[in-house]
């Protein structure tokens, strides 16, 4: 049991990263997740935490710093928001590819244009195919537990995979939430110091990323996927451990809150969950049938236990609080991946899409009982007539 | 401490630069090289960024390197290198590793350096990083098929800049000097030379000199390239001499914020001794040939070195 505080999402990460020890920081400044870094100078300034804090030229510097240093055999840390997180696409394949396993912290924030510094989960939602293990905390305690558990999982001999750990901009970067800050001796006792198989050593010179033929790309690319694919167990074991040496509980695909009896419920991730639950007590207390599921890791995706969990419903309402323009379905795209998760099960679940809280702004409690209702109204016609929603305009 | 090398026969017998690439034969960047490699000795990291020195080095998951290397996008060379160098410094101040510091060594072509790499090797230069960043200029992005670059020469050929009736002189912009971008402006600098392939012991006493000087030390390497410049293969050597004895290459170093030649010709030679032995100048007409050499007129200037322009007669 560490000391208890109130602390907001970004100075929650940046606590994660002192006590896993990082060796090598890169810095660039951009709203919202700028916090988690000036916290990481001060810590270093203070004498909190010995790592090199690299003044980053821009993202793309930052993302590039941390894979020479992750190669060199360092825990490597570095983050970023909105078009940040774009600047920087380039180095997301080869980080994952090279099987390095530095994390980035992205507290989310809308694309341009124009600027908005507002939250929404279409800047790290645009990276999901890099070969990360990706999820998104709801609260800055799941912040900091996640950061941990992300190294303890990306560095594991049998992953060696990089970590986007994700957050809502402003709602969980900015907004103070308890947060239990562990020991130092208890996160010593969960995360290993970082041992890779290829490093960059005089003593033992290897060659890292020579060209290829094509006729070798296939296997390559086969070896990741299979490191993606390998990675569930651990992900689950990692979770198991972590209960044990800090207390805290979390499921490690997709938490259900209030689900027991539920006809219909919403699926969505982060911080936004936060305000669903408030409307799902609230409905429950007026009788209805309702409740949540909360994604905590979209990377890989947890094809089977969604499939399982919204097996059980007979409506869900997928919030997607990022923008996907031309997708399937026409909502965004974990709705399109729900429904691929739960195809096998025909017609049985009915799913409709939702986008909701663009640009920053709060899915209101005034959305979600509209969510409620539509859902509702589709269990009673056993139709979905319009499969897509884009909130506030269509609802 | 490298020391310095006195001549030929003093040299390093042992080499890091191996069999094992595929560089075009005459290829001035291979040549240079395993001249750097063997000045830098086996205490070294090499960052390479995509280009020559990395597809035609390692084409068939290979590699000639018996020292670690890694591969870095053509864009980040210096932040690469800058996180390799915070890694070691971090790692041995931690205990964390048993390793010495390594010599760390970026090799950039003139694109991944003066061009699309431009950003992150400042940066790097700018936080004072203990790395050498070596430019092999073969003047052109030569591994995509000879496109121009900043640092290709005005009146070059290129399949970017091809001579035509309406660009006549084919390229019309005059090159970047990225050796002078580098000298001023990065408080942290702490070497700075220029190099040819064709001076080895020169060049391989500048790659020492930068891996002692424990900061940022850039070395600019001139490395005739035989299919984009369009000479015979077995002249590389000979071409990168007639760049000096012309002056459109300048052989010095930077110090105490002073240009310093390293070598001086008796007597320079006029331009055309240098391009009409190449391919990619046989389309220029007087009026360009006179354009090129008050170029290369101005270059000797900036280094404290007054020529009366030669009088063009061809």
């Amino acid at each position: 049991m560490g000391v208890k505080k109130r602390m907001s999402g970004c100075v929650a990460t940046a606590n994660a990263i002192r006590l896993a020890d990082v060796d090598v920081i890169c810095s660039y400044p951009i709203r919202p997740y700028t916090g988690i870094m000036s916290e990481l100078a001060r810590m270093v300034a203070d004498g909190e935490l010995d790592a090199e804090f690299v003044l980053g030229e821009g993202e793309h510097g930052q993302l590039s710093v941390v894979y020479g240093a992750a190669a060199a055999g360092a825990r490597a840390f570095t983050g970023s928001s909105g078009v940040g997180v774009m600047y920087a696409m380039e180095l997301y394949s080869p980080i994952s590819g090279e099987r390095l396993p530095l994390q980035m912290c992205i507290a989310d924030r809308t694309l341009d244009p124009p600027g908005d510094f507002g939250s929404e989960q279409t800047d790290a939602m645009c990276c999901r195919d890099q070969g990360w293990i990706q999820g998104w905390a709801s609260t800055p305690q799941e912040a900091l537990d996640i950061s941990l558990m992300y190294y303890r999982i990306g560095e594991d001999p049998r992953v060696l995979l990089p970590q986007y750990a994700c957050q809502d901009g402003y709602f969980v970067s900015h907004i103070l939430g308890e947060v239990d800050v562990p020991t130092q001796a208890e996160v010593k006792a969960f995360l290993p110091p970082y041992k890779n198989h290829h490093v960059l050593d005089v003593k033992n010179p290897m060659i890292i990323g020579a060209q290829i033929e094509p006729q070798m790309g296939p296997g390559l690319q086969y070896q990741r996927y299979l490191a993606v694919e390998g990675s569930r167990k651990v992900i689950e074991e990692v979770h198991e451990e972590f209960a044990d040496i800090f207390g805290r509980k979390y499921d490690p695909w997709i938490e259900e809150y209030m689900t027991e009896g539920a006809e219909t419920v919403i699926f969505i991730q982060g911080g936004h969950a936060e305000t669903g639950k408030t409307v799902v007590r609230r409905l429950r207390n007026l009788g209805e049938k309702v409740g949540l599921v909360r994604l905590r890791t979209i990377r890989p995706f947890p094809t089977q236990q969604v499939r399982e969990c919204l097996s059980r419903f007979k409506a869900v309402g997928v919030i997607d609080n990022s923008v996907s323009f031309g997708i399937a379905c026409s909502a965004g795209i974990l709705l399109t991946e729900v429904r691929a998760a739960i195809y096998d099960m025909g017609d049985k679940v009915k799913t409709v899409g939702f986008v909701a809280g663009l640009g920053g702004e709060m899915i209101t409690h005034d959305e979600f009982y509209k969510v409620f209702k539509k859902l509702k109204e589709v269990v009673k016609t056993g139709r979905v007539d319009k499969e897509s929603y884009w909130l506030p305009f269509e609802l | 401490m490298l020391e310095e090398i006195k001549s030929i026969k003093k040299a390093p017998v042992e080499e890091y630069y191996v069999p094992g690439h595929r560089t075009c034969a005459g290829c001035g960047p291979a040549l240079q090289y395993r001249l750097v490699a063997k000045a830098a000795g086996p205490n070294t990291i090499f960052l390479g960024p995509t280009g020559c020195m990395y597809v035609a080095n390692t084409s068939y998951a290979c590699g000639p390197w018996a020292t670690p290397w890694m591969h870095t996008q053509i864009t980040n060379g210096g932040a690469v290198a800058s996180g390799v160098e915070a890694a070691f410094k971090a790692m041995i101040r931690k205990h964390k590793t048993d390793a010495e510091f390594p010599n760390i060594i970026v090799m950039a072509g003139d694109g991944g350096t003066s061009d699309i790499g431009i950003q992150a090797l400042s940066a790097a230069f700018y936080r004072g990083h203990n790395i050498l960043f070596i430019c092999y200029d073969n003047e052109s992005y030569a591994n995509t098929g000879i496109q121009a670059s900043p640092m290709t020469p005005y009146g070059a050929w290129t399949t970017f800049t091809p001579a035509g009736p309406v660009v006549p002189e084919g390229k019309k912009l005059m090159p970047k000097d990225i050796t002078k971008i580098m000298a001023h402006g990065h408080p942290e600098l702490k070497y700075l030379a220029t190099a040819s392939l064709s001076y080895p012991i020169d060049l391989m006493n500048k790659v020492r000199k930068g891996l002692n000087a424990n900061g940022p030390a850039f070395l600019y390497i001139h490395a005739p390239c035989p299919k984009g410049w369009s000479f015979p293969a077995d002249k590389t050597v000979e071409i990168g001499k007639l760049a000096v004895e012309t002056g459109m290459i300048q052989l010095y170093e930077l110090i105490d914020g002073e240009y310093k030649l390293t070598y001086k010709p008796t007597k320079y030679k006029p331009i055309t001794e240098y391009i009409k032995y190449q391919g990619r100048f046989s389309h220029l007409q007087p009026e360009h040939i006179e354009k090129l050499q008050q170029f290369a007129n101005q270059r000797l200037k900036e280094v404290g070195v007054e020529v009366e322009a030669p009088t063009i007669t061809t």
